[in-house]
């Protein structure tokens, strides 16, 4: 079993890593339920997605209950770290530097710098994805997103997976400037 | 997702035609239909109507004419429609027909919470009610069957948590589309008077009664085994998903036994009762009404909302499913700390059309009262442009009632009205700036339009046309030339419409030629107010920055030292793009977020904010 909160502001593709997350799982055959928020607060509001493992029925994760909070947003993470058990980790997009129970990395500026801040979700996910206990590795993300057919989309995606993973192998201090 | 699985069910309960309005939580259903009828080459007919009520009817007369359908909507969406539901009900149907009502408890994204159960019940109609996306599925054959074998329409109730909920589903056999075969007239059925009425309810009735007691959705089924006796929890819906859950993860609770009913109107309340009457508790866990709770004869060992102890308002989430259960069985609850949340309010994206429009409204129209509606420019509130938002269209016929206050009917004077100047000769609160969407006003504001032309209403109406039902994804319009799966539709010109309701002052602009559409409010306040000619519209029409067809420019702006601080910019425009670096005291536009419009460059009081590179 493994809960897990995505957060983060509309528009920072909560959703698009939701269900890329969801859609490897799924093509394993682990069980996953997972929720959405769409409709008004898409438009800049605060966005979280529910994301469960296991022999669930419901798509809510309870306080206190998540395993991890993958957060596209400082201010959103806390807004959302009563969902993340006491001893839960945050992996979050931020500048400042990583701790114990937070993993930081400045994706917004790596995306930009790979040409497009909108790739800042996928940065981010490979960055956590080489984090001990996450879902899914990173070559199973990689997999998935070279199957895009829009040659630009995948190459841009695919880029941006493997600065969030190299990111992830240097050291820390190297990380977060 | 729970509506990507309801619109698979469409698919394999071979239904043939599918009529739609966009709403949270609904609105994937219709696009998934989209997606495989292109995917799989079907047959099926969809549609994307102009309202609910229009959906409704189209699915039913498809119904009629002896094919399968369904009309897809959120539950307010069903008060538009209410008409002919209720009336189907009664005049019954011919080829399976299902109305898919998504609920939204919370509310996240509705004007109400209101329980589409509650309505089926009203109407005299079953109600499917599923707990999960596969379970949603499932019902959506179900509800099928049921319409074609008792000859009535079915509501499949599916609430927010199982519309954007995504789990695997199994997938079945796609069959050849039924056909109870072509219409034949019979005007005693199809066509009733009062009379016949009478006759059709009682059949009506009749056919409730069998559901209720032979059909096996309607009685509680074990979703969780407890011991039998003590303590008993009665759920419905999503929250029955909750209910599992909480029951699970938690031994101290393993000896309630829980219940779902899949149909909980009409539910079978003998079966609802003998649980009741063979457990000293039953807790009734549902969303937003007490349906089922109301369904039982006897509550005095009944804990639910209607006996106060199940809150009788918001979402059931988990947390307080948890502390109901553990409570009604007298555990004390798990202490949590209240969360500090600061919520990010929603604004409109940078860019977006409708920013220049409220911007200038404000400006032209001071202290007018702006009725507003629903769609993304309901945040016009953010920038104190919208001062109501009842329903849909109603921006234009509250106008028409606000302007009766102070006797409105007759010419205030000419005057010299400079820009910020009050208007002379109307009396204070008279002036009245409607503002609504495309979609909407195709929606709801044609026969409000109608209305006020007739009644003379003076207000100015500013239609914000950016070509799509924005808030929901992107839907397309009356106006479009494309139906919901791309083939050809006829377009509806919108001026010809506004100026077939007889308005006589129309004018056309584009929000971003700034300086056009403040001559062009002028305009319409001189037309109306002025001269009290009546009702004037604007319409200001530019795609939805978030449209591959937008034409986004590729500028970028910076706030050059010329800045003074005067906060203008954050207060009138409250764009996304534009940040105050408080600790550096100073202004900075984020170039991720800037759409390159250049509105705030336009605007700003110090002209210090210049084309330029980041």
């Amino acid at each position: 079993m493994f809960e897990m909160i995505l957060c983060g502001r509309g528009g920072q593709g909560i959703v698009f890593l939701t269900r890329l997350i969801g859609d490897v799982l799924t093509a394993k055959g682990v069980d996953v339920i997972s929720s959405e928020t769409h409709g008004m607060a898409v438009r800049g509001g605060s966005i979280n997605s529910h994301f469960r493992i296991g022999p669930f029925r419901s798509p809510l994760i309870r306080e206190g209950h998540a395993d991890l909070l993958l957060s596209m947003d400082a201010q959103e993470t806390a807004n959302n770290a009563h969902f993340l058990k006491a001893d839960g980790l945050t992996v979050e997009n931020s500048s400042f530097p990583s701790a114990t129970t937070a993993r930081r990395l400045d994706a917004s500026r790596l995306a930009r710098e790979i040409g497009r801040v909108q790739l800042e979700n996928v940065v981010m996910l490979g960055f956590a994805s080489r984090i001990r206990g996450f879902p899914v590795s990173a070559d199973e993300v990689r997999e998935h997103l070279a199957k895009d057919p829009r040659d630009v989309v995948r190459s841009m995606n695919l880029k941006a997976l493997e600065a969030g993973v190299e990111a992830a192998l240097a050291p820390w201090h190297k990380v977060t400037p | 997702m729970g509506n990507e699985a309801i619109g698979r069910g469409i698919i394999e309960a071979g239904c043939s035609v599918v009529a739609a309005y966009p709403g949270t939580p609904s609105s994937e259903v219709l696009g998934s239909l989209v997606h495989w009828k292109k995917e799989l080459d079907l047959p099926v007919y969809l549609e994307w109507s102009i309202n609910e009520k229009v959906a409704v009817e189209v699915a039913y007369g498809a119904s009629l004419s002896g094919i399968r359908s369904a009309a897809v909507m959120k539950m307010v969406g069903l008060n538009v429609a209410s008409d002919p539901f209720l009336s189907a009900a009664y005049l019954g149907v011919r080829g399976g027909m299902v109305l898919v009502v998504a609920d939204d408890p919370g509310p996240h994204s509705s004007q109400t919470e209101q329980d589409s159960r509650w309505f089926a019940w009203l109407a005299k109609v079953p109600v499917l009610d599923p707990g999960t996306p596969a379970e949603a599925l499932a019902m959506t054959l179900r509800a099928f069957a049921l319409s074609e074998k008792y000859e009535v329409p079915v509501v499949l109730r599916p609430c927010l948590r199982v519309c954007h909920a995504r789990q695997n589903v199994r997938l079945g056999e796609i069959p050849a589309p039924p056909d109870v075969g072509p219409f034949t007239r019979n005007w005693t059925r199809w066509a009733a008077i009062p009379k016949f009425r009478l006759v059709l309810h009682k059949e009506l009735n009749e056919k409730l009664e069998i559901i209720r007691s032979e059909e096996p959705e309607s009685k509680p089924r074990p979703i969780v085994e407890g011991s039998g006796k003590g303590m008993a929890v009665i759920t419905s819906g999503s929250v029955s998903s909750h209910v599992c859950d909480v029951l699970a993860s938690d031994h101290r609770l393993k000896d309630i036994d829980a219940y779902k009913v899949d149909l909980p109107f009409p539910a079978d309340w003998r079966a609802m009762q003998q649980i009741v009457d063979t457990h000293d508790k039953t807790l009734v866990i549902e969303e937003t009404y007490p349906v089922l709770e109301l369904q039982l004869n006897d509550r005095r060992r009944v804990q639910g909302r209607v006996s106060g102890f199940v809150p009788s308002q918001g979402e059931l989430v988990p947390e307080l499913v948890e502390d109901l259960i553990v409570q009604a069985i007298g555990l004390s609850t798990t202490l949590r700390k209240p969360p500090q949340i600061k919520p990010r309010r929603p604004t409109l994206c940078a860019g977006c059309p409708h920013r220049p429009a409220f911007y200038m409204i404000k400006k032209v129209f001071g202290k007018a009262i702006y009725t507003g509606d629903i769609g993304c420019y309901t945040l016009g509130i953010n920038m104190g442009a919208v001062d109501t938002c009842l329903c849909m269209g109603a921006s234009l016929g509250m106008a028409g009632g606000f302007v009766r206050r102070g006797g409105l009917h007759t010419a205030g004077r000419a005057g010299s009205a400079t820009h910020h100047d009050r208007l002379e000769g109307v009396p204070e609160g008279a002036t009245v700036v409607a503002t609504i969407g495309d979609s909407t006003f195709y929606h709801a504001g044609v026969a409000a339009l109608i209305n006020a032309v007739h009644t003379n209403a003076q207000f100015v109406l500013v239609v914000m046309d950016n070509g799509v039902s924005a808030m929901t994804g992107g839907q397309p319009t009356p106006a479009g030339s494309h139906l919901a799966d791309g083939s050809p539709a006829k377009p509806v010109d919108m001026e010809r419409l506004i100026r077939g309701c007889g308005v006589d002052f129309l004018e056309v602009v584009d929000p971003y030629n700034h300086d056009a559409l403040e001559k062009s409010l002028l305009r319409a306040r001189a037309f109306t107010y002025e001269r009290s000619s009546g009702p004037s519209v604007v319409v200001t029409r530019r795609p939805c920055v978030r449209m591959p067809d937008s034409q986004r420019s590729d500028e970028r702006f910076v706030v050059t030292e010329a800045c003074d601080h005067c906060m203008t910019c954050m207060r009138d425009l409250e764009c996304p793009a534009l940040n105050y670096i408080k600790e550096e005291k100073r202004m900075e536009i984020d170039p991720d977020v800037c759409s390159g419009c250049g509105f705030c460059a336009h605007v700003c009081p110090a002209r210090a904010i210049e084309p330029g590179k980041d």
